[in-house]
């Protein structure tokens, strides 16, 4: 037994004007400083009319519980219908965990996990508006919050925080630099990769992985070498909400056990942290799960296509300028050599160890790591 | 052949608990006992208990109950009926989808079982590992 989570998506041109057909009286909005000055946060308030709005626009980079916390107390007499993120994969968990505070004051982080009812679906309505094209967020239960003081990402997930309402809209996406349309582009491909091969992985979860490479594959070029081409950043929106359904409906992997621990560690760009592993762990995992990898790889376009998946992918990563090695990231040998050790602790600790598909033990870890340090 | 559930079976999943490298590594910091209930499936039907006593990747004690009113309070619990535990050790639910399908329940402090969901597999896959009858 299993299931298949999925929000009701709104996709393609013009997908905004769906606001328009939903009732709202007081909505939150969630969103950071960057994009509000962007105007984003203005072009989904334009398709809302009548409404009390009270926006929390201060949501930094890699959020913590302190920065998320001091905004889950809403003025007095607050009371929303509606909680709405706009933004990144910082913004929608934060959105994620904002809504699970404003609905349970009563409990702490902790008890978000699947292992609990929190009796809090159909209460007040999600919607969450991506404005990157990777996280896929906006399709998932699950909401990573970083622990500063322990140096750790949490993997905080319940199926009662999947956001009821996940729009696509391209202008959305349409001003997203080059670095970070890079970044998240790897993202989407890592939940891919790991959604269609963890020790979870089914149907469902295969054949969302599958489109979303071909999307990918078939659209980065075209979005970052025609800014004005709409079509392809909308492909890319869905390839990211694909692998986030493939993912969140199946489990991440090593990759993701140890970018979030990288990540954090080294304070640098999801995206990228866990594709630094990408191509190891794909080694590590070849034997497991070769067949699912060869038709991954078929799922490449033509240009990024080679005889393997990870040669296909070293292309792919190439092309999207994703650092191969620490260096890359300007890390040095001696800053790495000194946190090594707890970036093995805090990789064993994720969630990810239990989803790869093949056993993960110490020794594998440190091979890993030898491999994107040396 | 051990019978599930029995003083038995559980002494005979605390020597392969013993013999895991991979267990004492993943709960080398692991403090806690952990009670296995069988819960009955109808009223009137027994329930179970295992409990074992967890620390630092090392199994110290354990303690086979057949009356679950008797079992000393322990940190955590994993506990479901007869047949989903059958499940369980033929391989068929994997012991943490078995906790989000609602086929087994946990009791404890999520915050901690959640930094040690290897350790906790782990342990829960050993029961797969003993020859059982049922
Ligand atoms: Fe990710």
């Amino acid at each position: 037994m299993w299931y298949f989570r999925s929000p009701q998506i709104i996709f393609g041109e013009d997908s905004l004007d769906f606001l328009e057909s939903l009732d709202m009286e007081k909505v939150v909005i969630v969103t950071d400083k960057v994009l509000a000055k962007l105007g984003l946060p203005s072009l989904v308030k334009e398709h809302i009319s009548d409404a009390i709005f009270h926006t929390i626009d201060e949501i930094p980079e890699e959020p913590s519980f302190s920065d998320i916390d001091s905004h889950s107390r809403l003025p007095e007499s607050f009371n929303p219908d509606t909680i709405i993120a706009i933004g990144g994969g910082s913004v929608i968990d934060s959105a994620k965990i904002l809504y699970f505070k404003i609905m349970r004051p009563d409990l702490d982080y902790y008890s978000l996990t699947p292992l609990e009812p929190l009796n809090i679906k159909g209460k007040m309505r999600f919607i969450a508006i991506p404005t990157t094209v990777g996280t896929g967020s906006e399709c998932s239960w699950a909401a990573v919050v970083s622990d500063r003081e322990h140096h750790r990402k949490l993997e905080l997930a319940s199926p009662e925080i999947i956001p009821d309402y996940s729009i696509l809209d391209p202008r959305m996406v349409g001003d997203l630099p080059d670095r970070l349309l890079k970044s998240t582009v790897t993202d989407a491909l890592t939940h891919a990769i790991e959604g269609a091969t963890s020790s979870w992985r089914n149907p469902f979860s295969e054949a969302l992985a599958m489109e979303a490479v071909s999307l990918i594959t078939h659209n980065v070029k075209l979005a970052l070498t025609d800014r004005k081409n709409l079509e392809a950043r909308s492909m890319l929106q869905i390839s990211a909400s694909m692998g986030g359904l493939s993912f969140s409906n199946s489990q991440i992997g090593l990759a993701h056990a140890l970018g979030h621990a990288f990540g954090s560690l080294f304070r640098k760009p999801h995206g990228f942290s866990v594709g630094l592993f990408l191509e190891p762990v794909i080694d590590f995992n070849s034997d497991s799960v070769a067949n699912i990898y060869e038709k991954l790889n078929l799922s490449f376009s033509g240009e990024f296509r080679k005889e393997t998946l990870k040669e296909s992918i070293a292309s792919l990563l190439k092309f999207l300028d994703a650092p191969a090695v620490i260096y890359d990231f300007g890390i040095t040998r001696e800053e790495f050599i000194s946190r090594r050790e707890e970036l093995i602790e805090k990789s064993l600790e994720s969630t990810g160890i239990i989803g790869n598909p093949r056993d993960v033990g110490r020794s594998d870890i440190e091979k890993i790591i030898e491999k994107i340090g040396r | 052949m051990a019978k599930f559930p029995s003083e038995e079976w559980m002494n005979e999943f605390v020597n392969i608990l013993k013999s895991s490298e991979t267990y004492r590594e993943a709960a080398k910091d692991w403090e806690g006992d952990i009670t296995f209930i069988v819960t009955p499936e109808s009223s009137g039907e027994r329930s179970y208990a295992m409990w074992f006593d967890l620390y630092h990747g090392e199994c110290r004690d354990a303690k086979f109950f057949d009356d679950v009113s008797k079992v000393p309070k322990s940190a955590f619990s994993y506990s479901g009926p007869l047949k989903n535990w059958i499940s369980l050790i033929e391989g068929k639910i994997d012991p943490i989808r078995g906790l989000m399908t609602g086929k087994f329940k946990l009791g404890g402090p999520m915050m901690k079982i959640m930094r040690y969901t290897k350790a906790a597999k782990e342990l829960v896959n050993t029961a797969a590992k003993v020859k059982t009858e049922f």
